[in-house]
């Protein structure tokens, strides 16, 4: 082969075979999930469990009708799940306008005895999906409330405090 | 094609064929994103979550668009420059890079709004917010390098070689929302299938993005005739330019 | 010219780069006692709590290394350039890339290895948990490499400006973030107690990536600076 051509050859080859490696490398990690968040699940069934004392972040689903406030303070519990399992998380502050009760959160705190997480940071995760309320009403079922309205949070039957 | 496109190589006929589009660009991107943006932020149904408060997404998401779209365009430029040695593709990287990273901002600027009420938080250092602001470092640092040397080739050189070591970025921004449990939510537009909103409220979205497209072209031409007049500014025919534009005044 | 003979060239490269830096020791232990004085900075300035250092102990000696890294790097072609065998590189027959990639090599050897080495100090000095010190060995085995790659690439585009280092930081600091978003959460991942090793290979994945494509990103680099 012509020199010029060989030196070109062994480039182009050498790049395929590097960015083949890094590839390889790069959906290796992807496939070991490196996660914002655990999940509740992860919490309490996956494979490296957290432990008390812990810093952590979980993420989830508030459970309908969990949500406890305190009348006098800012304190608030609620019950945080994925698939199977529930963690309980306190929190003390304001919670963003998107908190409601089957909304998808992410809390960030420490973990304590019992599968509670004292959390010192709650932030509201949201789809891309967007609608009018008249449609989600009817599809959903989801009744659109103003998120700048009280009624946003409060949530009566086992709410309050 | 070639020898359709070979004269735009030179200054002075892309300045002129530039100077052409400019009136039409600038006037249809007033119209449309006057349309855009009045329809989104006072005709579209609120949201059934978010309610008002998601309008905001009429100017983030054709302003993330268009930072990553004229990222990908500066770096077709700055392609265009290294292999054939074409000075006008060399001076539009200079056109592209402020009005992108200008773009860049408003897109974190908008996103921080956003994310206060939603989200609970202005900024986390999640995947895509932290790869959108190296974007915005990227812009700066191509800018910063092309005008860093004396010579204006070398900087325009160095530049395209750093915008297109900056391309790895872009597919991170993409894929960011889906290859980590990001804080911040899917595309709602990009995927070809359905988009995940109603009609009354992506066909606004749509404008917007339009709109966007054309104001970022115009400005883009704008800077572009600039850069021109600047680097040939020693050429007969910008002096003469210079000279009729004069004698007008007078 | 064959194979044999490039590999001379790029041995001949390597070796040269090495006497050099014998000859001016300070140029490559500088940034060493600089990284080792700015860690013991550290405890004196948020004080000597376990907690606390040992918390903030794999961003502390991340970001340091960063900073070392930049210490040294407008000099990485400067020389050459000013004494012209940075044109005698171009002109050899051997690709330019693969002198560049002998260059990132040798320049790897001489500040990435040592820092690697001087890291279960540092982490000593801070006090971090026992648990971390292997991850961070290793986030810095994989990153370095990354940082040589990074800093020849900016190193080679400002070299023939006379006053490059301001410019020289701007342009690379912001292309380190991911490396230190990847490298401090596997430190902090095993610190958790959980595995590390998604993040590493992660950072495994971008060293191969950096160090196939950064060789032509200098090459290209250099033929536009000398010119």
């Amino acid at each position: 082969m012509i020199p010029r051509r060989k030196k070109r050859l062994a480039m182009v080859l050498s790049l395929v075979v590097g960015v083949g490696i890094a590839m390889t490398f790069i959906l290796l990690a992807l496939s070991k999930n490196v996660d914002l968040f655990y999940t509740p699940s992860q919490m309490l069934e996956g494979e490296h469990k957290p432990q008390v004392g812990q810093r952590l972040r979980v993420g989830g689903m508030v459970v309908e009708g969990s949500v406890k406030r305190d009348a006098n303070t800012l304190e608030v519990e609620f019950l945080v799940t994925d698939t199977g399992p529930t963690v309980k998380v306190l929190y003390q502050g304001i919670l963003p306008d998107l908190f409601r009760e089957g909304q998808g959160i992410v809390a960030q705190g420490v973990l304590q005895e019992g599968n509670v997480v004292k959390a010192t940071e709650v932030l509201a995760k949201h789809d891309e999906e967007y609608m009018p309320p008249e449609l989600a009403e009817a599809m959903k079922g989801i009744k659109h409330v103003n998120p700048n309205s009280n009624e946003a949070y409060t949530k009566p039957p086992s709410g309050g405090n | 094609m070639w020898r359709w496109l070979h004269p735009y190589a030179k200054g002075e006929a892309s300045y002129h064929l530039l100077g052409r589009w400019l009136p039409w660009l600038t006037a249809s991107a007033l119209l449309v994103l006057l349309i855009g943006i009045g329809w989104g932020l006072v005709f579209a149904p609120p949201d059934y979550q978010q309610g008002d408060s998601y309008r905001i997404i009429f100017i983030h998401v054709p302003s993330a668009m268009l930072s990553m779209g004229t990222y990908t365009g500066m770096a077709i430029a700055a392609l265009v420059a290294l292999v054939w040695q074409i000075r006008t593709a060399e001076w539009s990287i200079a056109a592209i890079a402020p009005v992108g990273a200008v773009l860049t901002f408003i897109s974190l600027l908008t996103g921080a709004a956003w994310g206060k009420p939603m989200w609970g938080t202005w900024w986390e250092w999640d995947a895509r917010m932290t790869s959108q602001l190296i974007l915005l470092f990227l812009y700066l640092g191509v800018l910063a390098l092309y005008h860093a040397f004396s010579d204006n080739r070398t900087g325009a050189k160095a530049a395209s070689i750093l915008a297109l070591v900056g391309v790895v970025n872009i597919p991170i921004i993409h894929f960011s929302v889906y290859w980590w449990n990001s804080l911040h939510q899917g595309a709602t537009i990009t995927k070809f299938a359905k988009p995940s909103m109603p009609p009354e409220m992506y066909i606004p979205l749509f404008v917007c993005i339009f709109g966007f497209m054309l104001m970022t072209a115009a400005f883009i031409t704008q800077r572009l005739r600039h850069e021109i007049l600047r680097q040939e500014l020693h050429r007969p025919w910008v002096q003469q330019l210079l000279v009729g534009a004069k004698v007008k005044e007078q | 010219m064959n194979k044999a003979s490039y590999r001379s060239l790029v041995v001949a490269l390597m070796q040269r780069d090495f006497k050099v830096a014998m000859r001016r020791k300070s140029d490559s232990i500088n940034p060493l006692l600089f990284v080792l004085m700015v860690v013991t900075l550290f405890p004196i300035a948020v004080g000597p709590s376990h907690e606390v250092l040992g918390r903030i102990a794999p961003g502390v000696i991340w970001v340091v290394a960063l900073l070392a890294s930049l210490l040294g790097s407008e000099r990485l072609f400067r020389d050459d350039y000013l004494d012209g065998s940075l044109e005698q590189m171009v002109l050899s027959p051997a690709p330019l890339e693969l002198l560049a990639l002998a260059k990132i090599s040798s320049h790897w050897l001489l500040s990435g290895l040592p820092l690697v080495i001087l890291s279960p100090f540092c982490a000593l000095l801070l006090k971090l948990p026992i648990e971390g010190w292997l991850t961070l060995m290793l986030t810095l085995l994989l990153g370095t490499p990354i940082l040589s790659a990074m800093t020849a690439i900016g190193a080679a585009l400002t070299v023939s400006l006379g006053r490059g280092g301001a410019l020289l930081s701007l342009l690379l600091l912001p292309l380190f973030i991911p490396l230190l978003i990847f490298a401090t959460a596997a430190v902090d991942s095993s610190l958790l107690g959980m595995p590390a090793i998604g993040q590493l290979l992660f950072l495994a994945g971008f060293m191969v990536l950096t160090l196939t494509l950064a060789p032509l990103a200098v090459a290209a680099a250099i033929k536009v600076s000398v010119n």
